[in-house]
């Protein structure tokens, strides 16, 4: 099994003569940098060769060329993560280096045996400190150690879940020191979050390296996630099929693709507090069906924001009487409210004494060493030692960071230390310890860096699961300090590699087979989603409807023929009108119509206004975030796509619009019309799918009125008739229809015949009111065939009716220059098909009220 | 002694509430010289759900959930308390030293000194300050017996301090309570368990009622019909002993004890999260406290 081969392996040889790529660097680490490949004789340890010497065979270009695949499915995923402070940035990548960090299985067997007894250690810490309390007691803790902690929430006191466990999910952050063993840096007990990270980590580099990985008999993380929605399942309170929902914070999330996923993978909806609601004594998800009850909530949200009836007053994260429901054992929340008491970095210091209380002996896993400054030997060591130590504040909710003492001036120091003696209860100095080094394709070469690994573990009926291998993160330079998601340090799979081949598991299924729409019917949407969908469906025919007016517009504004300021005047004005961005075209000088660039460039790249394009563009970018977990893979695709073209507008436009603006008009449209083609053959006929249609049909009628509208009912001068005619086949896209027919008959009769009342058009008004008509039969709730019709049924039958026993001649006849009877029939369809709007929205969709606290008594009299 | 008290909270919303969750402390806990022999609470319009339990620190809670769209909320709570004449006011000089109570605080590893330390600690709306240590020191020496120490800052509190129910909100910081001089019973129970934590003293905020009727011969209380604060302090020896420094007395008779906590925030009476209700909610509370005797119910002031 082993390789000696001590020289470097990845030598310059055979990929010399690449030209263009440099050739990789050997592998080689600098005197004093700790390192995992390499045995003390030099020698690359075993679990490293078979890695090293592929990653050799497939020489520098290739790899290049892997490293380049991974970038684009991550990105084609949707893989972000939002950094801290950039709450505005649409996300950054996530990063995923090429090398996987190996980790030998008889090693790993050591190390999950101390994850073991660690999460069962902190179980039992868990249950102590909402419980008896022994462990003050019998002083193995002293008091202030727990009741000084802001983790710690008085109102969970005596909360029990069903089971063995009160701790489901522990996360452990570690480094391998020089000596090759592991040492814990801190736990992880909240909401520990990198869980779908890892998986889609894991996708990525099965497929980006597929025979790599299959002879590298690596360890399956599938199984982990199968356990989680096990234990998930068997804390229901309930014995029918329970309701399981992932609680995030929304969409500022910093991890929001990581939610999306994992809820897609596991199977659960998605939620965030608005979706739910305490009523009657239990938990409630507001779906379309109505209220759906909520049996387990696995909460991203910490758990001091969860209730604010009882813990942070002013949280809007959180579900107003979750606690009390929690209390009553109907509804449970993972991991239980008040776990953060564990993340408590003073546990450290006392862990070897709290073991040998609970367990009778002192744990496997070793701890970073840490001095409590509520300790007053302690705080003096720190206050001599401040440069050498790391001062972390013992509660990360504080606002405070970690500083390594060492990059402090004196200044700095003193303010800190002074901060430090206020409160001493609230800081420890933990040592540095020397990270161990990992090979990380940098550059086009491999280079050592530090790494941290987080690993997960879930609790099972009897005891704890740990999934093999675990989040790997790297910094950004050999013997960087920080290293953290939150500093956007790139990550690596992580790789346990079996001595033998690993049985297969049956049941295991991959997860792209269930990466797909979710939205099957099967589990209950929260209405928001809906909503978004709906929105999502309008916003996108909305900018298409805008888009195509543009260029219809920049092509006749440029075209070979002159036309009148009179045509120019109504061409822009329904530019005005059907994007929305009022007073924009409307009561124009002739000065602005006879250069109308300026304000046409802020129609479609203004971000700032609304119903500009950009703007319509990234509400739907919007809606789409918020439903992502729906989206199948190709849309997601479409969708970064769209985003993409979306920043490249501004460096497109900025010649300005002198020369074919409608050129880089075209990739926007193109991104629009594919995603209407995925909505079409991509999406299963659910719910969601339904509201997105109706979302667009709905904005599609809507347009087509608003544009008729504008173009025909003033009479335009004989010059202008067949500009605006051009111009209204052109945006409705009919332009070679009405060529072919046109043999018949011709002018505007024929133009509204197709655009107004040919249901075989499936961009003609008729067309889609009745597809709205079919829609709605087909929504829950409806009973269909019921004598009495729906208020919203009523307004679409109104609407089909007036259109349909509309006569053209009629509606044509002038009247002082008018169309009186177009401009009465046009008005009266917007406001049925604003009605229906409004029908859809009170019955489906969610409206909120205010939230606040009570008034809280003053006391004394003084009321 | 036996005691009937009446609290009523009264809110009025400028606009419809569709629903509202919330927390009540109004139910006397049980203590070593009190017990609640009765108890009933109505709410109008009626919960969808109630429930009544015991907190973390041993006081009783009353959660309740309104489902019904409502402009006003009206939470009623009857109780019946016996209070036992335990005679805290034992005499000053006897007791622990100040300073040998200290020791003990450190060194001690009884239960009760183990759990008292929790209220060494600062909570959510008192912080421990040099400044208010700087307030306290004149009362205490080393020597001097602790409970003598604590009425003698009791005493200061109350002569330094002027009644003001127009000077604080529940949001006034204590800093600004110690420059001011002023407040009302809250601000003066923070105050003095502000004192004692940073003299190194376990000390717990305590809410309740007082008695208002005025025996003959004797002035009025403050803080009639209205809800009450004083403090606790801990001893190692003796236990939990209650001052009022809004009457310069120890907590005799006529102190009902809803709840004991680390401050205002653990006990207050009635707070929650309500949906709507619009802006500037009125709120008014009224209490009124009446002696039981054997024969004739002698009736309390009334409540406002």
């Amino acid at each position: 099994m082993s390789h000696p081969s001590p020289s470097p392996v990845l030598s310059q040889g055979q990929n010399q003569g690449q030209p263009g790529i440099p050739a990789p660097a050997a592998y080689q680490v600098p005197a004093g940098t700790v390192d995992d490949v390499h045995a003390a004789d030099g020698s690359i340890k075993p679990q490293w060769s078979y890695l090293l010497n592929s990653l050799q065979d497939l020489g520098p270009r290739l790899l290049t060329e892997r490293e380049e695949k991974i970038r684009r499915i991550l990105r084609d995923d949707g893989a972000t993560y939002n950094l801290y402070g950039q709450d505005d940035s649409p996300g950054n990548a996530w990063e995923l280096d090429a090398v996987p960090y190996i980790i030998g299985s008889e090693d790993w067997a050591r190390i999950e045996a101390g994850l073991l007894e660690r999460a069962e250690l902190f179980n039992l810490i868990l249950r102590d400190f909402y419980g008896p309390r022994t462990l003050l007691r019998h002083g193995a803790l002293p008091p202030e150690a727990l009741f000084s902690h802001s983790g710690f929430l008085r109102a969970c006191q005596g909360i029990q879940l069903p089971g063995e466990h009160e701790l489901i999910l522990h996360a452990v952050d570690m480094v391998r020191r020089a000596d090759g063993t592991m040492c814990v840096l801190s736990d992880r007990t909240q909401a520990p979050s990198g869980a779908g990270y890892v998986l889609e980590n894991r996708t990525v580099m099965s497929r980006v390296f597929p025979s790599i990985y299959r002879e590298s008999h690596v360890h399956r993380i599938a199984s982990f996630y199968q356990r989680l929605r096990l234990k998930l399942t068997s804390l229901s309170p309930t014995d029918d099929l329970p309701c399981i929902a992932l609680l995030t914070h929304g969409g500022q999330d910093e991890s929001r693709f990581e939610y999306a996923y994992l809820a897609n993978y596991l199977g659960l909806p998605l939620v965030q507090s608005g979706d739910l609601v305490v009523r009657n004594g239990f938990l409630w998800m507001k779906s379309l069906d109505g209220l759906t009850r909520v049996d387990v909530l696995l909460r991203r949200v910490d758990d001091l924001l969860c209730d604010p009836v009882e813990l942070r007053s002013d949280s809007r994260r959180g579900v107003p009487g979750l606690l009390e429901v929690i209390r009553n054992g109907r509804v449970v929340v993972v991991n239980p409210l008040g776990s953060g008491v564990l993340e408590n970095p003073i546990l450290l210091k006392y862990l070897p004494e709290i073991s040998r209380s609970l367990l009778g002996r002192e744990p496997r896993l070793a701890s970073v060493k840490t001095y409590w400054c509520g300790d007053a030997s302690d705080l003096q060591f720190v206050t001599a030692n401040i440069q050498q130590l790391i001062i972390k504040p013992v509660y990360r909710g504080s606002g405070l960071v970690s500083v390594w003492g060492g990059d402090l001036s004196a200044e700095q120091q003193a303010a800190l230390l002074a901060s430090i003696k206020k409160n001493p209860s609230q800081f420890v100095g933990q040592d540095r310890v020397e990270k161990t080094h990992l090979p990380t394709f940098t550059n086009g070469s491999l280079q050592p860096r530090p790494a941290i690994l987080r690993t997960y573990s879930v609790a099972t009926d009897s005891s704890y699961m740990v999934m093999p291998g675990g989040m790997t993160r790297i910094g950004n330079e050999p013997g960087g300090r920080v290293i953290s998601m939150q500093s956007g340090s790139p990550s690596k799979d992580t790789w346990v590699t079996a001595t033998e081949p690993e049985r297969f598991i049956q049941s295991e299924a991959t997860p792209d087979a269930l990466r797909g729409d979710m939205d099957t019917g099967q589990i209950s949407l929260p209405s928001r989603v809906v909503e978004n969908l709906y929105w999502m469906g309008r916003y996108a025919e909305r900018a298409e409807a805008g888009l195509r007016l543009l260029r219809t517009v920049f092509v006749l504004l440029n075209g070979e023929e002159p036309i009148t300021i009179e045509a120019r005047r109504i061409l822009l004005q329904a530019v005005t009108k059907v994007t929305g961005t009022q007073p924009g075209f409307l009561n124009a000088p002739d000065a602005l119509l006879a250069s109308p660039d300026q304000e046409l460039l802020l129609v479609i790249q203004d971000s700032g206004r609304v119903g500009s394009v950009k703007s319509t563009l990234n509400s739907m970018l919007a809606s789409a975030e918020e439903s992502k977990e729906l989206l199948s893979t190709d849309t997601l695709r479409v969708i970064n796509d769209l985003h993409d073209e979306l920043d490249g507008l501004e460096a497109a436009l900025a010649g300005g619009l002198a020369s074919a603006p409608e050129e880089a008009l075209d990739p926007l449209v193109t991104g629009l019309v594919a995603l209407s083609g995925l909505m079409q053959e991509s999406m299963v006929r659910s719910v969601g799918w339904r509201f997105m249609e109706l979302g667009k049909r709905v904005e599609r009628a809507e347009q087509i009125i608003t544009t008729l509208g504008i173009l025909t009912t003033p009479v335009a001068g004989e010059a202008d008739r067949s500009t605006l005619l051009m111009a209204l086949l052109t945006t409705m896209d009919v332009v070679i229809t009405y060529r072919r027919r046109s043999r018949q008959r011709a002018g505007i009769e024929l133009a509204l015949d197709l655009v107004m009342l040919d249901p075989s058009n499936p961009r003609s008004l008729l067309f889609q009111l009745e597809r709205l008509q079919q829609h709605l039969t087909e929504l829950p709730g409806m009973i269909t065939g019921n004598s009495a019709l729906e208020e919203e049924e009523r307004a679409l039958l109104a609407a089909v009716s007036r259109l349909k026993l509309a006569r053209l001649p009629q509606v044509l006849e002038i009247t002082d220059g008018k169309r009186p009877a177009m401009d009465m029939l046009l008005k009266e369809l917007d406001q049925l098909l604003l009605d229906f709007n409004t029908l859809i929205s009170d019955k489906h969709f969610d409206h909120r009220t205010d939230v606040q606290q009570s008034l809280v008594a003053n006391f004394g009299g003084a009321n | 002694m036996r005691f009937r008290v009446r609290h009523i909270t009264h809110y009025k919303y400028a606009s419809r509430v569709s629903h509202c969750y919330n927390l009540a402390n109004v139910i006397p806990r049980d203590t070593e010289r009190q017990r609640c022999l009765k108890n009933r609470i109505t709410v109008s319009p009626t919960p969808s759900v109630t429930q009544k339990r015991t907190d973390y620190f041993g006081n009783k809670s009353f959660h309740f959930e309104i489902q019904k769209p409502h402009t006003e909320l009206i939470i009623t709570a009857d109780s019946e308390i016996q209070i036992d004449d335990l005679d805290q006011a034992l005499d000053l000089d006897l007791g622990e030293s100040y300073g040998h109570a200290l020791e003990l605080l450190a060194g001690t590893t009884s239960r009760a000194t183990l759990e008292a330390r929790e209220f060494l600690l600062n909570s959510p709306m008192i912080e421990t300050s040099e400044a208010l240590a700087d307030y306290a020191r004149p009362s205490f020496s080393a020597e001097r017996s602790l409970k003598s120490c604590v009425q003698d800052l009791t005493t200061r509190v109350f002569t330094d301090f002027a009644y003001d129910p127009g000077f604080s909100t529940i949001a006034t910081p204590l800093a600004d309570v110690l420059a001011h001089r002023r407040g009302v019973c809250q601000d003066f129970a923070h105050l003095q368990v502000g004192c004692l934590r940073s003299m190194g003293i376990p000390a717990k905020y305590v809410s309740g009622y007082i008695e208002t009727l005025p025996k003959p011969g004797e002035k009025k209380l403050v803080g009639a019909d209205a809800t009450h604060a004083w403090v606790a302090y801990f001893c190692p020896e003796e236990g939990w002993v209650e001052f009022d420094p809004t009457n310069n007395t120890i907590a005799k008779s006529q102190h009902i004890v809803t709840a004991f906590g680390r401050d205002y925030l653990d006990v207050t009476p009635v707070k929650g999260v309500i949906f709507g209700g619009g802006a500037a909610p009125i709120l008014e509370v009224s209490v009124d406290v009446s002696r039981l005797t054997e024969n004739a119910p002698v009736l309390g002031q009334p409540g406002g």
